[in-house]
């Protein structure tokens, strides 16, 4: 065998190795998503407080944040001021809109973690589990960020604060509610 | 007393038949429940499938399997709709496509490669190590033979 296939093999080797050793510093929580560009599924569900029925439906036209919360999580309560405060930087605008979606979670328990943390928006109860089936979730906190046409333009694992908070109101939202929207329904 | 003993034989006897009837409940649907949610992992626990797993996320995709399989869905749409949901990463066995084919190939191509480096390796020792020239054996001496006897009869 020349120095030539010698040469070929070193280098193949060389990049199994450091695909191995990359794999070794990433976050194996981590999934990469496949939902980002995809129409945001619908759903329908009881408000956490009221039991009235919320549908993503009814705020077509809309940027929409999704924030998967439950009580029992600790992330939740991390980020849970941030949330707030991404709220109220953006509820004044008439084209955004914030849920929280309540997830693997008693409803005693998550209306007493919302008295006792505060709310200043709307929560939907997943009854059944598939409404994180159908995004894809698989852990809390996850947020998602719908565009006007109904689109998933990003998603985020892990507790919104810090540089995350920066990104997501500065690179992701704020240019979303400056953006025209294409279709205008509500 | 023989009433008694009868009645035990009979509950002795019942134990292990309601037992064997409860295998056999297993429906046609538990069966396809089991077969799909067998091959689709469980995104919280990573290495085991959501058939094995006792995540309450693994159990509301049983009840997602079991609700789309009892409204006609095939199989094959079951895994597409997760498929589309969690990509690639839900399936047990990656799919044989792109880069994915790399998992496959990897190993054998590691045992190929590594082997022969080995194998050149082993050659050159072998080349390069020098041979003593082959000298023949001293004779053995009386007293040496006998104590070699005499250690083989022992």
């Amino acid at each position: 065998m020349n120095k030539g296939w010698q040469l070929t093999l070193v280098l193949i080797l060389l990049g199994l190795f450091a695909l191995f050793y990359k794999g070794l510093w990433g976050d194996p929580r981590h999934i990469p998503t496949v939902l980002i560009g995809t129409e945001a599924p619908n759903f329908e569900g009881p408000d956490v407080e009221t039991g009235q029925t919320i549908s993503l439906a009814q705020f077509k036209g809309k940027v929409v944040l999704l924030n998967f919360w439950a009580s029992w999580c600790y992330e939740c309560k991390v980020e849970h001021e941030s949330i707030l405060q991404l709220h109220q930087l953006f509820k004044d605008h008439p084209d955004f809109v914030m849920l929280g979606v309540n997830y693997q979670d008693k409803l005693p328990d998550a209306q007493h973690y919302l008295q006792q943390y505060g709310t200043t928006f709307s929560h939907v109860r997943d009854l059944k589990g598939q409404l994180a089936i159908d995004y894809g979730v698989y852990g809390v906190p996850e947020t998602f960020v719908i565009d006007q046409q109904g689109k998933i333009r990003h998603k985020w694992v892990g507790p919104i604060t810090g540089e995350v908070y920066t990104n997501i109101t500065q690179k992701v939202i704020a240019p979303l509610l400056t953006s025209q929207p294409a279709t205008r329904t509500s | 007393m023989r009433m008694r003993l009868t009645l035990w034989l009979v509950v002795l006897l019942a134990v292990p038949v309601s037992l064997f009837a409860a295998v056999q409940d297993e429906t046609n649907l538990d069966i396809q429940v089991r077969e799909i949610a067998k091959t689709l992992r469980c995104t919280v626990c990573q290495t085991e499938n959501i058939w094995e797993s006792g995540a309450p996320l693994a159990q509301q995709m049983r009840g997602v399997i079991r609700e789309r399989l009892a409204l006609g869905h095939s199989e094959a749409e079951i895994r597409a709709y997760f498929l589309s949901r969690y990509g690639d990463y839900i399936l047990m066995e990656p799919p044989k496509h792109g880069v994915n084919w790399l998992i496959w190939v990897a190993p054998f191509l590691l045992l190929l490669i590594g082997g022969f480096f080995l194998y050149k390796e082993v050659t050159h020792w072998v080349r390069d190590t020098p041979t003593p020239p082959s000298q023949p054996l001293p004779p053995l001496d009386d007293q040496a033979r006998k104590r070699i006897e005499h250690e083989l009869e022992s």
